[in-house]
């Protein structure tokens, strides 16, 4: 390792709050060192990000475009001045699966190897995908290692409070959420008349003014809802036909007078992204024969199911395809099931499993 | 003008209604015998499913839209007390 | 009584069914992964069947629209509520019965 010269720094970055002071913080830190030193802004996106999301993927791209464009600004640069020390943007680990705190903190590590970087400074707020707070598990990773070193950016947080309100207030997503909310009381009022037309657009205009900044992940598209939502209608009879399936086996193995049951915890790593996609699959997999989803954490499902007919179902990853289908249209079915992709017995050596489920694993 | 002024649903439906609360008093057994509080959670949870069923039969037969959202605030408070009780018997912070 | 009369009482007796198969396994099913398997399945089900009876029943809009939104937040919040559920009690360490596990 070199680390001779000035701070040589890794900076992963997502879409956040304080993405821009921790920028400005990275340059900071070059700036007052007195060697030259270089930093890397990183975007880790996963596979599917590319497979099926152009927009995600534009959108990344972007993001690291403004990242340059902030660290100009913070030089105080003319535009035809050159950059004097050393800035880099990469989308990183675009091949691989990007599931676990490991798999984060694993390619950040191989990045910061392969280009000789020896700091890592975190945003606060950085969240890949939404899936909550990912610093600590990512940093417990990173503390096993003597050759790099980590740090949280010190920059302000936003106090979530403030977005509610002051957060600036989009259009599109507070005509969304009025939308929404107003259809919602005249449903339940029954449409009548002049006057609930009247409380509803006062109700609704105060629900929007309130709450629009968190109602929807992300911007509100309308077309691409509506198209995630006739998607969902033809999702529906199948789930309804599991249902049904589900319910007759159910009242065959409850009425049934010897309980013939095999339950066992099985542990699977969907390819969906997070957020809704994995809210649906888990409640789809919760109403479908034999399985119950009891927890999910790092992107890894733990699933109760009720017998061996009911783990072939599961590893065959119907519904999967089907969630995949809903939020992004026919390409979700060409990926592998979970068999095909060796995943119906790597959960076996996984050392991260609570006691509770060791003990089934092992059945 | 409903199926209930052909007077026989009603009837049936009163009855359907009972058979509805002897199976809600069933599931009170696991309430009260628990072993687990998960397990009277669940208990509970299915006894808020079938009063929000007896509530919207119970519409339908005195014909009283307006106890439908009664069943609607119920399921929501149902629900809500599922989400809380298991929040609180977790001590870290967020079950959803 | 008419066939729409008749079909309306046979969805809700379905329903009725399904909701007696929940409570049934929830009594005899032996641990709580099980017994949600009974809860969040059946419950589900009867309650989706026995809306489909009330709405049959009344014959305006409104109200349908309104069994309408409750039928669909059934469908949501049961299962969460059971995964919620379930994963308390996971997060607890409360260990899944297993085949055999009585004996040990």
């Amino acid at each position: 390792m070199s680390g001779t010269s000035g701070p040589r720094i890794l900076v992963p970055v997502g879409d956040s709050v304080t993405l821009r002071n921790t920028v400005a913080y990275a340059v900071r830190e070059l700036t007052e060192a007195s060697e030259d030193g270089s930093v890397h802004f990183v975007f880790p996106t996963h596979w599917q990000t590319r497979q099926l999301d152009e927009e995600a993927a534009e959108a990344a791209e972007e993001l690291l475009d403004r990242i340059q464009t902030w660290v100009r600004e913070d030089l105080d640069l003319e535009p035809d001045e050159e950059v004097p020390m050393s800035v880099t943007t990469a989308l990183i680990a675009t091949e691989e699966y990007l599931f676990s705190y490991r798999d984060y903190a694993d390619s950040l590590v191989e990045y910061a190897r392969e280009h000789d970087l020896d700091h890592i400074v975190f945003d606060p707020e950085y969240n890949p995908d939404g899936q909550g707070p990912l610093l600590s598990p990512i940093e417990a990773e990173l503390d096993r290692l003597d050759d790099i070193t980590y740090e949280t950016a010190p920059v302000e947080r936003e106090i979530r409070g403030r977005q509610l309100l002051t957060g600036g207030i989009n259009i599109g997503t507070f005509l969304g959420t009025f939308v929404l909310s107003f259809l919602f009381y005249q449903f339940l009022g029954g449409f009548s008349g002049t006057f609930d037309y009247a409380t509803g657009a006062i109700s609704a205009g105060i629900v929007a003014a309130v709450l629009s900044g968190i109602t929807f992940s992300g911007d509100f598209r309308p077309l691409r809802a509506l198209r995630t939502i006739g998607r969902l209608l033809v999702y529906f009879p199948f789930l309804l036909w599991e249902i049904a399936k589900a319910n007759l086996q159910v009242a065959y193995i409850v009425l049934h007078p010897s309980l013939p049951i095999d339950p066992s915890v099985e542990r699977i790593r969907p390819a969906v992204p997070i957020g809704l996609p994995v809210t649906l699959l888990a409640n789809s997999i919760t109403l479908t024969p034999g399985t119950v989803t009891i927890d999910i954490r790092d992107r890894e499902f733990y699933v109760h199911a009720f017998s061996q007919s009911s783990r072939d179902g599961l590893y065959d990853g119907d519904l999967e395809r089907w969630v995949r289908f809903v939020f992004f249209g026919r390409g979700g079915f060409r990926i592998a099931s979970l068999r095909e992709r060796g995943q119906a017995d790597e959960s076996a050596d996984d050392q991260e499993s609570p006691p509770a489920t060791e003990e089934a694993d092992s059945v | 003008m409903t199926l209930v002024s052909e007077g026989l649903v009603g009837d049936v439906f009163l009855a359907l209604v009972g058979a509805f609360i002897l199976t809600a008093i069933v599931a009170m057994y696991r309430v009260i015998q628990g072993p687990t509080t998960q397990d009277r959670v669940i208990g509970v949870n299915a006894v808020g499913t079938t009063t929000v069923l007896i509530i919207a039969l119970i519409a339908a037969v005195f014909d009283q839209p307006a106890f439908l959202d009664i069943a609607i605030v119920y399921a929501l408070l149902n629900f809500l007390m599922s989400i809380a009780i298991s929040k609180f018997t977790v001590e870290r912070g967020g079950v959803l | 009584m008419s066939l729409l009369a008749w079909s309306a009482v046979a969805l809700v007796v379905v329903g009725l069914f399904f909701t007696i198969v929940a409570a049934v396994g929830l009594i005899r099913l032996p641990d709580l992964y099980t017994r949600a398997h009974a809860t969040s399945k059946a419950d589900t089900l009867g309650t989706l069947l026995t809306l489909a009876g009330v709405a049959v029943v009344f014959q305006s809009g409104v109200p349908r629209i309104k069994l309408g939104l409750l039928a669909v937040f059934m469908l949501i919040t049961t299962p969460t509520a059971t995964h919620a559920i379930t994963r308390a009690a996971h997060d607890q360490g409360i260990a899944p019965w297993v085949l055999g596990g009585d004996e040990e």
